[in-house]
């Protein structure tokens, strides 16, 4: 914006919106800041050119200054070990990028300063302003703790702020020091500061490389050295200069990483002492060491660890039944009004059963999606994760997995996508492809509704002791999943190659309270992109089905009218059995009829009928799309206004033998079909941006459809 | 005692609830990524337990706790 030179009075449009990139190390209480800066201004969206998942946000300062704040994942230092820390550094290198930050904001949490200032140093060092937070998370406890401030910016070469991300204490300092950061930026640059000084060696390499490739810094250049083999934003041409230059000074990259790091550790560990008192032990270290006897022991750590994810589960069942019950309570209600003031027509048609219809279909899943994401962003935030992948790491790694798959596989429960993208941690890459591989396996929340609607076909509502029956076969069916996804690991651990190594080194948090303000956005978040894109899909999906399902081929269509006709005269029907009977052919001769029809006979072993063939083909965009499909297609199908889908298809009756459709042996079928098949377009766009190709996704694709169908056509088979 | 008999031994063979400190490091390429964590020559360690299934190992370093491989484990050198 070039507005003129106001020399009085700065309007808001004097003010370049800046990039303000949120830094540290993982568990420095980064995120909870990020919530306290930007509440619900925040957006979730991919770093070009790869996926990794930043979020940003928004906000104003009180001079009007608006700024974009970015997200970082968290990172130890400035020698990536994973994909997620790989994003950081290339960002922070690259001033071309989108999301190179003009400024960054570091949080350091205070009790962990002498393991969190090594990144910062390094930051400082690339020639960012930066606003240093030092975060008492936890510690409001102790009171024994004396910190000399301005000891540390002196030293540190940057503005220090203290903030609670816990009870948001000192976020209004921050943001005072923040506008005056930003300030700064229009003046004149400053001495470069230098916490580390380079060897000669260094030096020399580093100046080579600034002539290649423009650093900022002397340190910009020599990590260019480092990392000229993957920084993507290098290029072929400039890769190949580094190289050279890096090969004619000998220069040894592991060997100057590590000299350096201890060098910068030197510097800081002195001044921390100095500087920061607290007491040898805290409350909340006694705490962590006492829970982990129990959480982390050699028996009662895993069976507590069973013991979580069935409560889990029985949770999900029994708490959602009652809203559950209360959405479609009101969807019935809506629809019949709906049906009674607006005239008899096409539209009127469309819109009750073809889109109301659809969405309710699954709307009414909203309760039990929201516990499976509060209780797992609980888990997340209490710090447990870590632990069931230490627990579990000997385990994972049989199976060709590393301890940091369980996190994927856990979250896999809510939505493999996020689960797919948390194992850009893990830095082995076979065990992070088969983690992407098999993820799938595990039971999304789209299952959700399709395996409420057909448990209730297999079990009885009935409950034994604590347990309800239809939870446990719930629990069941994940378990089937999980089974499936270690097995199929297995598979791929010992098919693919790699001379890779592998690694555990995983930080264990202390346990804190969870931050109810964090678990509540990530919530809000997930759901509110669950109904957003599973409703739009469902929307277009309900549309098009309801015109497929209503209209077919003329000459068909007017045989099914002859047909009902001659049957209801023969058999001397009443006017609702005509029409019930004339809905259903109507359908049977339409478009979506035929359709379904033409895939009948593919499916029939498995015990489906043309119906389910349409709803499975609709749910190959998305899982969830089976229930708003079947409640679309009975609801046209049937004139008897019902908005419950399992009431619908329980009284949907198999026109040759008189019996029900959903029958123990189907809808153990179908059930296991849902369980392996692959019916998500989103995972295997991810899958092949996380992979960088299409091989992946395409076997992915294959091998689970393949475990769909035959295990299905086995189910059916054995039971019918 | 304890701290004689295991003077130059790799963290693996030590004594679990005993604090000792860091010496060296037998592998350049964990020693790097150990080294970022945080855990330097000179540093107090301290196993607190082994994990359910062995394999790994819970350890309190400085003032943070890891969970760190027996291989991972093995390349650290005590004082």
């Amino acid at each position: 914006m070039h507005s003129a030179e106001v020399a009085v009075g700065q309007s808001p449009a004097d003010f370049k919106k800046v990039n303000i990139a949120l830094i540290g190390n993982p568990n420095s209480g980064k995120s909870s800041l990020f919530n306290l800066l930007t509440g619900l201004h925040q957006k979730v969206g991919n770093f070009p050119g790869v996926t990794v998942e930043w979020k940003k946000g928004d906000f104003r300062l009180d001079n009007q200054q608006e700024v974009t704040l970015i997200d970082f994942p968290g990172t130890y230092s400035c020698y990536p070990n994973s994909q997620d820390e790989r994003i950081v550094i290339q960002n922070l290198l690259d001033p071309d990028s989108d999301t190179h930050p003009d400024a960054i904001i570091y949080v350091a949490d205070i009790t962990k300063l002498e393991n969190h200032l090594l990144l910062l140093t390094q930051i400082v060092d690339l020639g960012f302003p930066v606003l240093l937070v030092l975060n008492m998370a936890d510690i409001a406890e102790a009171g024994g703790i004396t910190i000399k401030k301005e000891l540390l910016e002196e030293q540190l070469r940057c503005r220090t702020v203290m903030v609670s991300s816990r009870t948001g204490s000192g976020v209004e300092a921050l943001r005072i020091q923040l506008q005056e950061l930003i300030n700064q930026l229009q003046g004149p640059i400053q001495v470069q500061p230098k916490l580390y000084e380079l060897s000669t060696k260094e030096k020399q390499l580093s100046k080579s490389v600034q002539e290649i490739a423009s650093g900022k810094t002397p340190y910009h250049g020599l990590l260019m050295a480092h990392h000229h083999s993957w920084l993507p934003f290098l290029g072929e041409a400039r890769r190949e200069k580094i190289a050279k230059v890096v090969q004619q000074t000998e220069f040894e990259s592991l060997r100057a990483q590590v000299t350096e790091t201890l060098q910068r550790f030197n510097f800081f560990t002195p001044l921390v002492k100095q500087a920061i008192r607290t007491q040898t032990t805290r409350k909340s270290q006694v705490f962590t060491e006492k829970l982990d006897n129990i959480l982390t022991h050699r028996i009662a750590g895993p069976l507590l660890f069973l013991l979580l994810m069935l409560l889990v589960f029985q949770s999900i069942y029994s708490w959602a039944s009652y809203p559950m019950d209360g959405i479609e309570a009101i969807f019935g209600w809506f629809g019949e009004g709906l049906q009674q003031i607006m005239p008899d027509t096409w539209y009127s048609d469309l819109l009750t059963n073809g889109i109301i219809a659809g969405l309710a279909g699954i709307l009414v899943f909203i309760p039990q999606i929201t516990i499976l994401f509060f209780l797992i962003a609980i888990l997340e935030e209490v710090g447990y994760m870590a632990r069931a992948a230490y627990i579990f790491d000997r385990i994972m790694q049989f199976f060709g997995l590393n301890g940091r798959s369980i996190v994927a596989l856990i979250s896999g429960g809510a939505c493999a996508i996020p689960a797919i993208m948390s194992t850009r941690t893990i830095s082995n890459w076979k065990e992070r492809l088969i983690t992407i591989l098999v993820t799938p396996l595990i039971s999304c929340s789209a299952r959700i509704p399709v395996y409420t609607v057909l448990i209730g076909f297999v079990v009885p509502a009935s409950t034994v002791g604590i347990f309800n029956l239809q939870g446990l076969a719930f629990m069941g069916l994940y378990l089937l999943g999980i089974v499936a996804a270690l097995l199929t690991a297995l598979v791929f651990k010992l098919i693919l190659r790699s001379g890779e190594r592998s690694y555990l080194m995983l930080e264990l948090p202390e346990y804190r309270w969870p931050v109810m303000r964090n678990v509540g956005y990530t919530v809000w978040e997930k759901v509110k992109t669950f109904v957003w894109e599973a409703g739009k899909i469902i929307f277009v999906i309900s549309i098009v089905l309801w015109f497929l399902s209503s209209y077919g081929p003329e000459a068909g269509m007017a045989a099914a009218i002859q047909e009902t006709n001659n049957t209801a005269a023969q058999q001397g029907l009443d006017e609702t059995q005509t029409a019930d009977l004339l809905a259903a052919k109507k359908l049977e001769a339409s478009y979506a009829g035929i359709f379904g029809k033409f895939v009948e006979p593919a499916i029939q072993p498995l015990g489906f009928d043309w119906k389910i063939g349409i709803a499975l083909i609709t749910s190959f965009a998305a899982r969830e799309v089976f229930v708003g499909t079947m409640a679309t297609i009975y609801s046209i199908g049937s004139e008897a206004d019902e908005y419950s889908v399992r009431k619908q298809m329980a009284a949907e009756i198999r026109p040759d033998t008189g019996k029900p459709v959903y029958d123990l042996a189907t809808s153990l079928s179908l059930l296991i079909f849902y369980a392996f098949a692959m019916q998500c377009m989103s995972t295997l766009a991810v899958v092949k941006r996380e992979t960088n190709s299409y091989k992946w996704p395409l076997i992915q694709f294959l091998y689970l459809s393949a475990l769909a169908y035959f295990g299905s056509l086995l189910v059916y088979q054995l039971l019918s | 005692m304890v701290a004689i008999i295991n003077s130059g031994s790799s963290l693996t063979n030590c004594q679990k609830g005993t604090t000792f400190h860091i010496d060296r490091f037998t592998d350049e390429q964990i020693a790097a990524r150990l080294i970022s964590m945080g855990l330097l020559p000179g540093s107090e360690i301290r196993i607190v337990r082994t994990s359910p299934f062995g394999g790994a190992c819970y350890v309190k370093v400085n003032d943070q706790y890891l969970a760190l491989r027996k291989e991972e484990a093995a390349c650290i050198v005590l004082k």
